[in-house]
């Protein structure tokens, strides 16, 4: 099918966009990598009264390490985190996940920012970006402020933006030491069934600390398993201490039921995945 | 023109031209419709199928995820630019040598996105090949023949047969 009829603007700074968005009072919408919104719109889901165009705003484009954090602009395309070597030394967990997004030509167009928008609960940068407890910088009319990912998400492809407010920049703090990650897909960069991203520091005490382990596909967001993470600190991820912890996450989830699963076989998952997860994490400190 | 059809102007496959399109428009239907380049294949019209895949600026992506207006100024390559005359080109050679196409819809997004992948500079092994690959869908081959005429392009997997 063909997208409904909508007004084109092509904005050429934030404060440009910002305008647009106001005049439009939520009936705008903004028009990022578009491999999400352009389906939608083909597909007549979405019939917005005007698209503005964000793909000029190059200052929106940029990877930057700012001392021990790293700032990813929100047109940051998943081609960029797959092949940078910033990212890859700085973010390895996003740069490892973003090989699961979409296919070659969706990476080339994606960006970071408007898969955080588009709030898919089984996408891959929310939940990186929740397990590394990254920060969001939006701005709007009133000005500029910062959302921890923890409360960026109201619910399934929901978020805490407001209709005239424009997210600009992910903030993530120091990458912990180790990570992993394990997605199951029905086929080959199909949209998750579910997904278990960890990550966690381990001391000389053979111990682990600050574990965090979060879930994707299983709720109405992606969500972290605060009761495992709490079991796990200071031990030394035994097969034992895994088992335990895979059972405790059950409590964090709430998972749909759909074509590409049912909520028994993702409860059924979520143990197992997070036993892949955690092995691969212990496997890493052995390195 | 009604008020909300725009003029575009842009670079297709080396030469400089422009043309009208509505705002809704998306590119795979300018390049087919307004330009007359019916190379590029029309299939799903929601991101999947990958037949509508062309070159923007260098990079492989799917027109039909594009609008018409985001062509402005940009550097565009679909599949007329990969022949000259009668002769194919290495890659097309490779198609045929390899019997990687039965039907031919899909063909030119795999021309495509192998266009792309040659022009990134970076090896990728049979494996690699296959993932990447999946972003154009064949309902005729069973994709043996692709893999291996697009390695054989990209020069960096062992020639088979």
């Amino acid at each position: 099918m063909k997208a409904a009829d909508f007004i084109y603007h092509r904005a050429t700074g934030v404060a440009e966009a910002l305008r647009y968005m106001e005049d439009y009072d939520g009936e705008a919408r903004l028009l990022a990598g578009g491999q999400s919104l352009m389906p939608m719109l083909n597909m007549r889901l979405w019939r917005p009264a005007a698209l503005i165009d964000i793909n000029a705003l190059s200052e929106l484009a940029e990877v930057t390490a700012q001392g021990e954090e790293t700032h990813l602009g929100a047109l940051v395309r998943h081609a960029t985190l797959e092949t940078s070597p910033l990212i890859a030394a700085r973010l390895p967990l996003l740069a490892t996940m973003v090989r699961f997004i979409g296919d070659h030509q969706i990476r080339r167009r994606g960006t970071i920012g408007g898969s955080l928008v588009q709030g898919d609960p089984a996408s891959e940068m929310p939940l990186g970006c929740l397990v590394l407890g990254a920060e969001i910088n939006a701005v709007g009319p009133a000005g500029a402020r910062m959302i921890a990912i923890e409360d960026f998400y109201d619910g399934a492809y929901a978020t805490a933006l407001e209709a005239d407010e424009l997210l600009t920049e992910i903030r993530f703090a120091v990458h912990p030491p180790h990570f992993a990650f394990h997605e199951l897909c029905r086929r080959h960069n199909d949209f998750a069934v579910l997904s278990v991203a960890a990550t966690g520091h381990f001391s000389a005490d053979g111990g682990w600390h600050g574990l965090r382990i979060g879930l994707g596909g299983v709720n109405d967001r992606p969500v972290l398993a605060e009761a495992s993470m709490a079991l796990l600190e200071g031990s030394s991820l035994s097969d034992a201490d895994i088992a335990a912890a895979g059972e405790a996450a059950l409590g964090a989830i709430d998972p749909p039921s759909d074509i590409r699963g049912s909520a028994e076989y993702r409860a059924h998952l979520v143990p197992r995945y997070i036993a892949k997860a955690l092995r691969d994490l212990r496997l890493s400190a052995q390195g | 023109m009604s008020s909300n059809e725009h003029s575009i102007s842009l670079r297709v496959n080396g030469r400089e031209v422009s043309a009208e399109a509505p705002a809704r428009m998306h590119a795979a239907d300018f390049l087919r419709h307004r330009l007359g380049l019916t190379g590029t294949h029309v299939g799903c019209e929601q991101g999947v199928c990958g037949m509508c895949t062309i070159l923007l600026d260098g990079e492989a992506v799917k027109s039909c995820l594009l609008l018409a207006m985001q062509l402005e100024g940009a550097d565009v390559r679909t599949v007329e630019s990969l022949a000259e005359d009668d002769r194919l080109s290495d890659l097309q050679a490779a198609f045929k040598k390899r019997h990687a196409l039965q039907c031919g819809f899909c063909t030119p997004g795999f021309l495509m996105l192998a266009t792309g992948l040659k022009s990134s500079g970076r090896k990728f092994s049979r494996d690699e090949i296959r993932g990447e690959l999946s972003g154009v869908l064949c309902r005729c081959t069973g994709y043996d023949g692709i893999v291996r005429a697009v390695e054989d392009y990209l020069g960096d997997g062992e020639a088979v047969g």
